[in-house]
């Protein structure tokens, strides 16, 4: 077997502290704001990294995402990617996870050489749905193994495990080609080789392609191409009006006695020690 | 798939695998049954298992109208593929208007799955869900930028409407083994070879789950100063039948394991009461225990976000108010 070629979806987030929304669109705003690779798709790049380095593998990035999301595919190259794609149409606004996945599909099956392996973060910080990857996998009918901490290639199998809910580490195995989501728990991310950014910046190339290019349809992208709405979008009301009490132990013990007898927290444990 | 006249009925995914600690299922039941009833529907629970009668009638006792349970051999573990391949033909057939399931690993792993072969909408690890009234939409809340912002979300067009929804969140109806609802057992017969081999079972050491259903949670921070502080919170939590969860920096600090870990990466917590002691309230936790019924947090800086969200904020040092505490409690007890 000659190397793998391994595919990374990324997407280019903003610090959640710094988010602001659109009231009218019902969408978040990105102009001028700075993005970042959402963390768990570093942790699929760096993964790719260590395959890499190890037995040599192709790796590209793809993002589907507005023009600026190119600076995330750079820093993607810095690190080592050798090939980026960015997925870029204002018809894409709006997409839910069901037309995004179709998006990325598309672009997939447009490349010259189909990947072994599909690695995408297990879900991002900004929308937090965690639906991309298996969906992406329906799309490309494709297994899938979804919060992946440990990855194992060997030949045309792969080995991989993943927690299930009743509290068991599963180890599953199947053939390449495979879609995996991975989590925190798989490998500790590389700082960014030295002048490697402006390397990135300067020699490499990243291709552009829009639905055009892709052959998709206004129905099957953006609000159109999508099966979910936002009816709104808003911060939560703080609900909490609690009260702050500053002093020595003894004070602060008081006040917090009280309020376990306020909540019967101590009635309740003698309950249920009778 | 589009929608038509004809859909009706909310489904919930049968969840049992873990019965005893994850009761996400019963809680869905009780949500269901409130929902059905502004839609003058009925609530329906749907298993896919081997030998699953214990089970069937368990939902019946905690308020589901009808159970539809699928049996076969092979389906004693959940297989993902298997599972996408009967309920997207169940749902050809009953055509619910709803289908709900917990935002455990699995239900996280084959809802999107399921959803994209039916090409209709989900939304994930919902914290509300609402009937509008003029539209008789689901409405889905669920969090997006780590609990900073909610979103509304509704599936127009297409059915059945889908969502994952966070366990946790909603109460149970109690076991009344009184109660009567229909069964149905569908054939099951083809299924599909999966992909997939499940090759070893092993149980995790550090796995607990006790952290989300316990009603009483401590939280450590950094500012306990030390891993011998933070252990003491051990203690505390022995005295007052409570769970320990962490912050990701004493994670980082290698005070306890990340199994504990509690916010946007770890778990995300609702419990009745909340005790967070040493932190500082950064959002990446916050948006963990947003839940709680109550939180009451302990720091010496009286300007940590933490207060900004606390039902009881007490500014002092933990290293002399910690220990007070503990023998205070351990005598009254």
């Amino acid at each position: 077997m000659g190397s793998k070629n391994i595919l990374i979806c990324i997407k280019q987030v903003l610090d959640s502290r710094t988010v602001k929304f659109d009231k009218e669109m019902k969408s978040i705003i990105r102009d001028g704001m700075e993005g970042i690779i959402n963390p768990l798709d570093c942790v699929a790049l760096e993964a790719a990294l260590e395959i890499k380095n190890k037995e040599g593998a192709n790796i590209t990035v793809i993002t589907m995402g507005p023009p600026q999301s190119e600076t995330s595919l750079r820093e993607a190259l810095a690190f080592g990617a050798d090939k980026a794609i960015l997925i870029s149409d204002p018809a894409f606004q709006g997409s839910d996870t069901l037309a995004t996945s179709r998006v990325l599909a598309s672009a997939i099956k447009k490349l010259d050489v189909f990947p072994d392996l599909v690695l995408c973060g297990m879900q991002t910080t900004d929308s937090e749905t965690g639906h991309v990857g298996p969906q992406l996998s329906e799309e490309l009918d494709l297994p899938h193994v979804f919060g992946v901490e440990e990855i194992h290639i060997e030949n045309n199998d792969f080995i991989v495990k993943h927690p299930s809910d009743d509290g068991y580490l599963e180890t599953i195995k199947g053939s390449l080609p495979v879609v995996l989501a991975v989590t925190h728990e798989l490998c500790v991310i590389r700082d960014l080789p030295l002048g490697s950014l402006e390397a990135a910046f300067t020699h490499n190339n990243v291709i552009l392609w829009d639905a055009k290019d892709l052959g998709l349809k206004e129905d099957d992208i953006g609000f159109q191409g999508s099966a979910t709405q936002v009816l709104n979008l808003y911060a939560p009301s703080p609900k909490r009006k609690g009260e702050l009490i500053e002093g020595n132990s003894e004070i602060l013990l008081e006040a917090f006695m009280k309020k376990l007898d306020e909540l019967s927290v101590l009635d309740e444990e003698n309950e249920n020690q009778q | 798939m589009k929608t038509s006249n004809r859909f009706g009925g909310i489904w919930i995914f049968g969840d049992y695998r873990n019965y005893f600690r994850n009761r996400v299922t019963l809680q869905l039941i009780a949500k269901a049954k409130e929902l059905a009833q502004k839609l003058n529907t009925q609530v329906a629970v749907i298993i896919l298992g081997d030998q699953v009668h214990q089970y069937v009638m368990e939902y019946i006792a905690h308020g589901a109208d009808i159970v539809i349970a699928g049996e076969h051999p092979y389906l004693k573990d959940y297989h993902v593929e298997a599972h996408t391949f009967l309920l997207s033909q169940w749902i050809e057939a009953f055509q619910p208007e709803i289908f709900i399931a917990g935002a455990t690993s699995f239900g996280r792993e084959f809802f999107p799955r399921l959803a994209k072969i039916l090409n209709t909408g989900l939304s994930a690890d919902c914290i509300a869900l609402d009937i509008d009234p003029e539209t008789r939409l689901l409405v889905q809340k669920t969090p997006a930028f780590g609990g900073e912002l909610l979103a509304d979300i509704i599936t127009p067009e297409t059915r059945p409407q889908m969502a994952t929804i966070h366990p946790g969140i909603f109460k149970e109806i109690p076991h009344d083994s009184k109660k009567t609802g229909k069964v149905i057992y569908p054939e099951v017969d083809l299924l599909p070879q999966d992909r997939l081999k499940i090759i070893r079972r092993r149980p995790q050491k550090k796995y607990t789950t006790g952290i989300e259903n316990a009603s009483v949670v401590i939280v450590g921070g950094i500012g306990l100063g030390s891993k011998a502080a933070f252990e003491t919170l051990f203690d505390l939590a022995g005295l007052l039948d409570a769970e320990v969860g962490a912050t990701r920096p004493v994670i980082l600090s290698g005070w306890t394991d990340e199994s504990r870990l509690i916010g946007q990466t770890g778990k995300k917590i609702s419990p009745s009461i909340l005790i967070s002691i040493g932190t500082s309230g950064a959002l990446q936790y916050t948006s963990g225990i947003m839940g709680a019924d109550t939180i009451i947090a302990i720091n010496r800086d009286p300007n940590a976000p933490i207060f900004k969200i606390a039902d009881l904020g007490l500014v002092g040092e933990i290293s002399t108010f910690l220990p007070l505490l503990i023998e205070t409690l351990r005598k009254r007890l």
